[in-house]
């Protein structure tokens, strides 16, 4: 039944001709599926390439569980960040002003504890709100009043910036923090720093969102076609506003766990962000469904740039290298998604 | 199948193409001369759309040539084409809708310009005029391209064509969502290009057409050429057998009747958007399939996509069984009950590449959960479904897990049509349903809204091919210029008397009950 090509229209199988050309179109067929596991595994593949380079080049301190830990642990923000913008990415959406909110956010539960002495509980739930506030204010400019979501989140990122210096006078701030707060972001559970365990807990939410839900499938639906989707009578607006106060809360979560994680805050600590948290989804758009964004691609592609980064560094690279390697990489992977993409 | 003559030759030879799990081209042969129009036919996904793209530089075959006056020719872009002087007017408009026509017909040809920069755009659009007027278009190419009909859309395609001095016209389905005065211009357009010398691919499923319009035919099945000569020695039952690959008789079909004591199921009452549909009333009973005849741009669509929710400029009461509804989008559209499958099936049917199976789940994804209330869905359960459907409307595709986006446009619709089957909705909106469908395809249609109807669902059949509306429904309403200008009844309704409606101004407006 699975192969019967011809449906029911009574004509009998549809089976190639005997001739050189029908053959030669069968071996091209098995080609482009060798292309697609290579679509598909390409980026992992080079993953465990690089893995290998680094550890002969490194042998003592780049493959041990010490690094292992160290990376997971640099890279956890980045992943709460990148699994969150997938959400938006998904339904072709754009948001430009998470690194904005990451820094207001660090900035807001900075004031709160040390400035208002508020609870740190309640400075936490208060920052998360903000982080939805400014999520629902981008999404309804962009969903119900159709801004284009490029420029209405470059500018909301603008006045997120303003809002945190309004209220932190940009001045830098080392202590007074309560123990409890910054075991949060320092604390380990099971032997693993406190900050992967959140990562991983939000990826496989964010996972389960996108892939499992009926939310989910709505999402990429409107991603692939938005007026189709909305005459299957999906709530196409309220959706890409939930996509956004997505990424804000995550941005919000991200502003409170940096601040625990270094005890201090310093003014707009947040847009270093942006960049890696865009490359990593597109590197992850290269990798399982070629051309989809796709949370398990996402984790694959914040971890290739978080060893890309330590092993750099332990190989004594300049800051600049590891830009122009980044970048590179952000590139290549956009290409490569396009050309899986075709196949 | 001639012999050696002036002017181009164009043959394609054992071409096979594989798209996943679909074998496209099967060996096929195909020969177009200059001078001469060729039919191009056969059903669903027996490869004609194919062809076409291997023609026009947008897909390579796996196997076969293609040689032009002898020397073999490979096509390797669509620019390749454009430079061996191959013109294309797709089924699908391929137009660039903020420009002028002018800019339009002298698209990628090279404006006249002033330094090499600055476009002259007096001389554009008299050299744009002078093509118009080859065609007798009567279409001002200083205006915007979105303010014309679709109709006329086409026939700008068709003088870029000629602008760009094509040696092969390819026409896919060019006469989709014409009406029959407009095709008529067309036929006399065609046929003087042909005797100017060039060579003309025809393709359509109108077989009144091939038979006024075509010199020689290519009949395919299942993606290999079954036939190929003149069209004088072929009729239309021995067409319909090549087309079907077997034979089926050909019987006046007979319009489904609504039992006389049935119930309204909903009415439409005074629907109005400003400058396209005017004051617009109309009741549809249980179990009716109603017809609405039209010409393009009579506001028809437009009228189906207001009663749905789908445009908000609209005002107007919809009232289903008596009540009245709030309808101010799709969603609360399907809501009261009502389901639109739209014209434009690429843009707004389906999501193309999703897949087979997501697409039929869509909009009734909530049924297909794992367990009770959460929003899990079963890739099973959707399969199980998704199948079934397959199977109901014959849809050819290897495994529902394929991209939408590979099967062939009859195929696409009726995944749209799936969707909406089992919904559980009262009234049931086919746009132009069978636009680009194959002869077999349109008679499963038509009796999958039969069957709609037979189930006591509303059926409303918005079609600009009259025979299928008075072959099918035993009420039709006739729109024209936005208004309801006739309302015709019983089962013998003749195409006579609705193409009268469309155009004439003193057919007798339609009572008001």
């Amino acid at each position: 039944m699975a192969d019967d090509l011809t449906g029911s229209t009574g004509q009998g199988e549809v089976t190639p001709k005997a001739s050189p050309a029908a053959a030669e179109a069968k071996g091209g067929r098995r080609d482009l599926s060798l292309g697609t596991i290579a679509g598909k595994y390409g980026l992992l593949i080079f993953f465990g390439a690089v893995l290998i380079v680094f550890s002969l080049l490194r042998p003592h301190t780049f493959p041990t569980g010490e690094n292992a830990e160290s990376i997971l642990t640099l890279a956890a923000p980045s992943l709460i960040m990148a699994v969150g913008l997938t959400v938006v990415l998904v339904m072709q959406d754009f948001d430009l002003s998470f690194g904005a909110m990451i820094g207001l956010a660090g900035g807001a539960v900075t004031t709160f504890i040390v400035t208002n002495h508020m609870g740190w509980a309640l400075a936490i739930v208060l920052v998360l709100l903000m982080g939805a506030a400014a999520g629902l204010a981008n999404g309804f400019m962009v969903s119900y009043l159709g801004g284009n979501s490029f420029i209405i989140t470059l500018a909301m990122g603008t006045v997120l910036t303003g809002v945190e210096f309004a209220l932190t006078h940009q001045a830098t701030i080392y202590s007074g923090f309560p123990p409890t707060f910054l075991k949060i972001g320092q604390g380990t559970f099971l032997g693993l720093n406190n900050q992967i365990w959140i990562a991983f807990v939000i990826a496989v939410m964010m996972w389960a969102l996108l892939d499992r839900t009926e939310l989910g499938r709505y999402m990429y639906a409107i991603g692939g076609n938005q007026e189709a989707a909305r005459l299957s009578g999906i709530r196409v607006k309220a959706f890409r506003v939930i996509g956004f106060i997505i990424v804000g809360v995550a941005a919000a979560a991200v502003g409170i766990l940096l601040i625990s994680l270094s005890s201090s805050y310093s003014p707009n600590g947040g847009a270093t962000y942006l960049l890696p948290a865009f490359a990593a989804v597109f590197l992850g758009a290269a990798v399982f469904r070629p051309g989809e964004f796709n949370v398990p691609g996402t984790v694959v592609g914040v971890l290739f740039l978080g060893v890309i980064q330590t092993g750099l560094i332990m190989l004594n690279f300049e800051t600049y290298v590891i830009n122009l390697v980044q970048g590179g990489i952000l590139i290549a992977a956009v290409l490569v998604s396009r050309l899986g993409a075709k196949a | 199948m001639t012999g050696p003559e002036k002017g181009l030759r164009i043959e394609a030879r054992g071409l096979v193409k594989h798209y996943p799990g679909v074998l496209a081209l099967n060996a096929t042969d195909l020969t177009v001369e200059a001078g001469s129009i060729h039919g191009l036919l056969g059903k669903n996904g027996a490869g004609k759309s194919t062809i076409i793209k291997v023609l026009a530089g947008v897909v390579q075959p796996d196997g076969g040539e293609i040689r032009i006056d002898g020397e073999p020719t490979e096509i390797h872009s669509p620019h390749a084409a454009g430079e061996l002087g191959f013109a294309f007017a797709h089924q699908e408009l391929t137009d660039v809708p903020n420009l002028t026509v002018g800019e339009n017909v002298l698209l990628g040809l090279g404006y006249p310009t002033t330094g090499g920069a600055f476009v002259r755009k007096r001389a554009l659009r008299r050299k744009a005029a002078e093509v118009l007027d080859r065609l007798e278009a009567g279409i001002d190419p200083g205006a915007s391209l979105a303010s014309l009909s679709i109709a006329q859309r086409r026939l700008v395609v068709i003088a870029r064509g000629l602008a760009a001095d094509a040696r092969l016209l390819v026409l896919d389905e060019p006469t989709a969502s014409l009406t029959d005065a407009e095709i008529d211009h067309l036929d006399r357009t065609l046929k003087s290009l042909r005797d100017q010398g060039v060579a003309i691919l025809y393709v359509s499923h109108r077989l009144d057409e091939i038979f006024t319009m075509t010199d020689t035919v290519t009949v395919m099945l299942d993606g290999a050429a079954v036939h190929h000569g003149k069209t004088a020695d072929l009729d239309k039952a021995k067409l319909i057998e090549l087309i079907t690959g077997s034979v089926i008789a050909v019987e006046k079909r007979i319009p489904h009747t609504t039992p006389a004591a049935a119930p309204n199921l909903m009415e439409v009452k005074g629907m109005t958007i400003p400058g396209i549909v005017n004051n617009v009333s109309f009741e549809l009973k249980e179990g009716e399939m109603l017809g609405l005849a039209g010409l393009v741009g009579a506001g028809r669509t437009e009228l189906m996509r207001a009663i749905f929710g789908a445009d908000r400029a609209a005002s107007g009461e919809v009232l289903m069984r008596g009540k009245k509804m709030r309808i101010r989008s799709p969603r609360e559209g399907l809501k009261a009950g009502i389901v639109l499958l739209p014209e434009d099936r690429k843009n707004q049917g389906g999501v193309l590449d999703f897949s087979v199976r997501k697409n039929m789940t869509l909009p009734s994804l909530s049924k297909f959960r794992v367990v009770g209330p959460a929003p899990f869905p079963s890739e099973r359960r959707e399969k199980k479904a998704a199948k079934d459907l397959v199977g109901r409307l014959s849809i050819k595709v290897a495994n529902v897990e394929h991209p939408t986006r590979y099967l062939s446009g009859g195929n696409q619709q009726k995944v749209v049509l799936a969707k909406w089957l089992d919904s559980g909705a009262d009234v049931f909106i086919f746009d132009e349903p069978t636009q680009g469908i194959d002869v077999e395809g349109k008679e499963e249609v038509y009796q999958l809204m039969t069957a709609l109807a037979d189930q006591g669902k509303g059926v409303i059949f918005v079609s600009s091919e009259f025979n299928e509306l008075t072959g099918t429904c035993s009420r039709i309403l006739v729109m024209r210029e936005g208004e309801l200008v006739g309302q015709f009844e019983g089962v013998d309704i003749s195409e006579g008397e609705l193409v009268d409606a469309c155009y004439s101004h003193e057919a007798e407006p339609l009572a008001a009950s």
